[in-house]
Parts: structure tokens; C-alpha cells; sequence
């Protein structure tokens, strides 16, 4: 949005004065609904799936930690992460089974063309995460340009991990796919942690609110899912104006 | 001690499965003994390949040729022990390491948390890895030790030991090497002209070296032996993420570090008006809906403490 006062009709300026007036009188702040409760349970138990994977994933993949852990903690997280693998895969597949329209929306939101808005925001983005005391972000919809490219390759890279994670195990127990092909899969199932590494901890730093300016969006997954109204204005600018004006999501609650 | 090194000369072998045998009874690898319990493999070579079981197996292929119309090539197929030893160094547990003294590839069991990179990474296809349960929660890797604890006390492996018609012998790799070049020699002298010895240079050098009378592919052997180009790639994987994972965690150190003090405005919105509002000032921070009309730059500079110009006063 633009961030210096934009000069509006006298007639205008009253009706603002008067709208704001009657929320401050009201003592009423807006939020608006964002993510139903199955989208947050789904995101939870999978984030937490995610981080357990990652840190016994560690135990296999760093050669100090497996001498270090021995054998039997090496083989107790080895089977932790087969079994924690397992609610990685069949949560967000359950999920999407239960609710095909909501995975139709999130796809839909993920692959949407790009506006004017969306290629500035990618552009502003790097020296933005250094500067945000100073860089206003141009307005966006439900799901940023970013966000959009960053949750692609989460669930690219989730998707990866989930399948040559199941090969992995598939081949280990029940059926040899051979030495090429099973070095192969080890390979793509690196690169999945490598992927998922690098934009999850992304996600969780954005996404937690450790960054300051998105402080309080930890809510939107591990809270009630809604936004305030301010919030949602500042990160989602279009979708928030369009929502407020719809109303059908908006929840008015007394400060 | 100078490294040893097990010298199989094909052309004493009968192939008899004595060595493999003293290996199963040396290390107390069991056998299946029902009734038909192996199968028919349609070959003397049994079981047909390694497996979670068998260290050690005689390998029989018939080749046509030579002055009888065929030839019967014996290969001994167990781990090389290789100087370069792939597995070794993408095993992440130490269970497979070198041998310093010996030169083996010396297997801890204990150690083998059953990852399987070591059967990728094996160019000669060796380690085999057995797992049971089932999430095959019970995985270890199976493969030829060298031995190293019979060597330790002076003795040959059990394989060697056991070889009644001599195919088989132990000893300085060096002195290992002389032998197995002087029988190509006699082997070529007596018109076997794709007699070669084995295992000199292959992977930096091997444990085991061959003299094979027919050839190196006639007796079931890797010609040109490298390693697994998917042992080297995971090899990359792992710094390659403890950089990236590393650079972002700096990085996101920087950008909070400078994010400390970040306030903005509260903002809310009149659809009536199509207003964005400052709530603490009522000034309107953007009306409508429309695209942002500011240059990239513009966004960048605007906002800055200090413009071109300022500061200089």
C-alpha cells in the first residue's frame, strides 16, 4: 500500500472520521477468518512431522552426531522417523481426501498469474527482509507472490520427501529396486532435505513471527486461523480489502 | 604390519565351496539346510548371489571356447577391499572403515545403523544388508570382514585356510602381487593369452588380488571398477546443506538484528469510501484498490533516513 497520506474528498474525510469514531466508540476490532480449523490441524501435526523428520533425518545424515548418538539412539530415531514418516504422508493426503475443495483453492492460489503487484513484491522481497523499518511492500492477494513461490517448493520438496521416503522404506524391507536405483532415490531424498531445510526454516522464521514485522501471523496456523484486520491489511492487502467488503468472513470482536 | 592382500588364482581353483563354507563356519553365518530350502537356481553357483547371510560365494561361468569347447571360469565374489573404499567413506556410522594396518575393510556390526549407503555407493555391488520386522527395525550390513581378527593373531583368513587346491593364499600384498605376476606369466606361456592379473590398480588397489585365467569379465569381475557417481553427489549433498542451512540462519540473524525497533501503522479500512486508514492520525494511506504505482526504486528509497542530499548540511 502506499505509504504516504493520500489526499481524499471533505466528504470522504468526514465518512472516515465518523467510521472510525464508531469502531473506537465501539471499542470493536475486525478480524477475518483465514484458515478453517482441519487447515490448521492439518498444517500442525505436519509442520511438527516435519521437524521430527528433519532432526532424526540428522541422526543418518551427520556422520559426527550417528558416532556420537551410538547405535541403539541412532536405530531408536532411525524407526521414530519411519513411523513419524508415515503421519508426514497420510495427514495432508487424509486431509485432502476430507476436504477436495479447500487442496483445489491452495493449488489454485499457488499456480494464480502474477499482477503488477505480485513481480514488485518478488522484487522488493530480498532487500525488504533487511530493510522493513523502511520498505512499504506493494498490496496483495490471498497468498503473496512470494509466499506462493516458497510454499511451491515446501510442497514440491514435502512431496519428494514423502515419496522417496516411502521407496526408501519399501526397499529396505519388502523389495530391492537395486543399487543404482536405490542410490538414486537416497539422492533425491537429500535433496528434499536440502529443499526443505532451506525454505522451512524460512517458513518458520516468516511464518512464527520471529521476523518483527510478521509478529502475530503465528496465530493464523497455531491459534484461532483469523487476522486482524490491520494485519491483514499490511500483508494481504487486496485479499483483506476484498474480504472486509464481503463481510462473509469478517468477525467483529470487542477490545 | 604391510598391508596384506588374499591372492585367488583361478586356475588352481575347483571350485569346491570349501572357502565359502570356512567363512560360513569361521563367522557363524547360518545356511538354510530344509529340504529344497535354496531353490534351484539352474548353477552350482549357490546361494546365487551374496546376501544378508553369505559373505562369500563361488561364482561358475561357462564360457564357449578354448580346446574342450568350453571353458568353466571360477570367480570368487566378496568384498575387494578396496584402498579407495567408497563405503567406507560414506558409511556415516564408522561401522565400515579402513583397516590402517591390514588394508581391509573392516565391518563393525554394532556400529551399522543400516542406512544402505554403502551398497550404493559399492562399485562391485558387495554389501548386502538384511532387515527384518515389519519397518525392517532390525538392519545390518553383511559383508566379507578380511578377517581382520584371525590376522591380528597371525593366522589367514578362513577362507584361505581352507583351500585344498591352493587357489586361494594370504600374505604382504606386495609379495601377494609378485605371485599372481609371475602365474599370468605361466598362464600366458601355456597359451592362455587372456590370463591377467587383477586387482593391482583397481580402486586405488585392492586386498584381493586376482589372476584370472580367461579374462577379467570371464570370471565375473568389473572391468574398470569406479565408484558410484550417487556416492559422490550425496558427499556434495551434505556440505552443501550445512552451507545453505548455515548462510540462512546468519541471514536471518541480520535481518532481525535489524528489524529490532520495527513499528508500523495501525491501519483499517472503510469500504464505504474504499479508504485504508492510519487509525492513530485519520490520514488515508491509500484509496481504492488499484495497483502500486511506485517505481521498484522508489519503494527502496523513499522511506530512507538519510536521501541523496541530506546529512551534508
Amino acid at each position: 500500500m502506499s505509504n504516504g497520506p493520500v489526499r481524499v474528498s471533505a466528504e470522504d474525510m468526514a465518512l472516515n472520521k465518523a467510521f472510525l469514531k464508531m469502531m473506537s466508540e465501539g471499542k470493536v476490532e475486525r478480524f477475518i477468518k483465514r484458515h478453517s480449523l482441519q487447515a490448521r490441524l492439518t498444517h500442525g501435526i505436519t509442520a511438527m512431522s516435519c521437524i521430527w523428520l528433519c532432526l532424526s533425518g540428522l541422526f543418518v545424515f551427520v556422520p559426527a552426531l550417528t558416532q556420537a548418538a551410538g547405535p541403539d539412539a541412532v536405530l531408536f530415531m532411525r524407526m521414530s522417523h519411519r513411523v513419524i514418516g508415515v503421519v508426514f504422508v497420510a495427514v495432508p493426503l487424509v486431509s485432502g481426501l476430507l476436504a477436495p475443495k479447500g487442496v483445489a483453492h491452495v493449488f489454485k492460489n499457488l499456480f494464480t498469474k502474477w499482477d503488477s503487484d505480485d513481480k514488485k513484491w518478488m522484487k522488493l522481497f530480498f532487500p525488504y527482509l533487511f530493510m522493513a523499518k523502511w520498505i512499504h511492500m506493494p498490496d496483495q492477494h490471498e497468498v503473496k507472490s512470494g509466499q506462493r513461490f516458497a510454499d511451491g517448493m515446501l510442497w514440491f520438496a514435502g512431496a519428494l520427501m514423502g515419496v522417496t521416503g516411502i521407496l526408501l522404506v519399501v526397499g529396505s524391507s519388502w523389495a530391492d529396486f537395486g543399487m543404482a536405483a536405490h542410490g538414486a532415490i537416497l539422492l533425491l531424498h537429500d535433496i528434499g532435505f536440502f529443499l526443505i531445510a532451506i525454505f522451512a526454516m524460512a517458513h518458520m522464521f516468516l511464518g512464527s513471527g520471529i521476523f518483527q514485522p510478521y509478529r502475530g501471523l503465528a496465530k493464523l496456523m497455531f491459534g484461532n486461523g483469523m487476522v486482524s484486520e490491520s494485519d491483514a491489511l499490511y500483508h494481504w492487502g487486496h485479499w483483506a480489502r476484498e474480504e472486509i467488503a464481503l463481510g462473509e468472513n469478517v468477525v467483529e470482536k470487542r477490545r | 604390519m604391510a598391508e596384506k592382500a588374499i591372492l585367488f588364482d583361478s586356475s588352481f581353483c575347483t571350485g569346491c565351496h570349501g572357502c565359502q563354507i570356512a567363512c560360513k563356519c569361521w563367522n557363524n553365518l547360518p545356511s538354510p539346510t530344509g529340504l529344497n530350502e535354496s531353490g534351484f537356481s539352474g548353477t552350482h553357483q549357490n546361494p546365487p548371489d551374496l546376501n544378508g547371510h553369505t559373505r562369500l560365494i563361488m561364482t561358475y561361468n561357462e564360457l564357449e571356447g578354448g580346446s574342450k569347447g568350453v571353458m568353466w571360469a571360477f570367480g570368487r565374489r566378496a568384498c575387494r577391499h578396496c584402498s579407495d573404499a567408497p563405503c567406507a567413506g560414506i558409511c556415516p556410522s564408522g561401522a565400515l572403515r579402513k583397516d590402517e594396518e591390514t588394508g581391509m575393510v573392516a565391518v563393525e556390526r554394532s556400529k551399522c545403523v543400516g542406512c544402505q549407503y554403502c551398497s550404493t555407493a559399492c562399485p562391485f555391488d558387495v554389501p548386502r544388508y538384511e532387515a527384518s520386522g515389519p519397518l525392517g527395525q532390525v538392519t545390518i550390513v553383511e559383508k566379507c570382514t578380511g578377517c581382520v581378527d584371525r590376522i591380528r593373531q597371525g593366522m589367514a583368513p578362513a577362507c584361505v585356510t581352507t583351500c585344498q587346491p591352493g587357489a586361494l593364499r594370504f600374505g604382504d600384498r606386495e609379495e601377494m602381487l609378485e605371485v599372481a605376476r609371475e602365474r599370468v606369466e605361466v598362464l600366458k606361456g601355456r597359451g592362455y593369452e587372456d590370463a591377467v592379473l587383477y586387482g593391482e590398480n583397481e580402486m586405488g588397489g585392492l586386498h584381493v588380488i586376482y589372476v584370472l585365467k580367461y579374462g577379467v569379465e570371464a570370471h565375473g569381475q568389473v572391468p574398470n571398477p569406479q565408484a558410484s557417481p550417487m556416492a559422490d553427489l550425496v558427499g556434495i549433498m551434505k556440505p552443501l546443506t550445512a552451507v545453505g542451512a548455515g548462510a540462512a540462519v546468519l541471514g536471518f540473524a541480520a535481518m532481525f538484528g535489524l528489524g529490532v525497533g520495527y513499528k508500523r501503522k495501525k491501519l483499517a479500512y472503510n469500504p464505504e469510501t474504499g479508504d485504508t486508514i492510519d487509525v492513530e492520525t485519520g490520514e488515508v494511506v491509500k484509496h481504492g484498490d488499484g495497483q502500486d504505482e511506485q517505481s521498484v526504486k522508489e519503494h527502496i528509497f523513499e522511506n530512507l533516513p538519510v536521501r541523496k542530499g541530506d546529512g551534508h548540511e
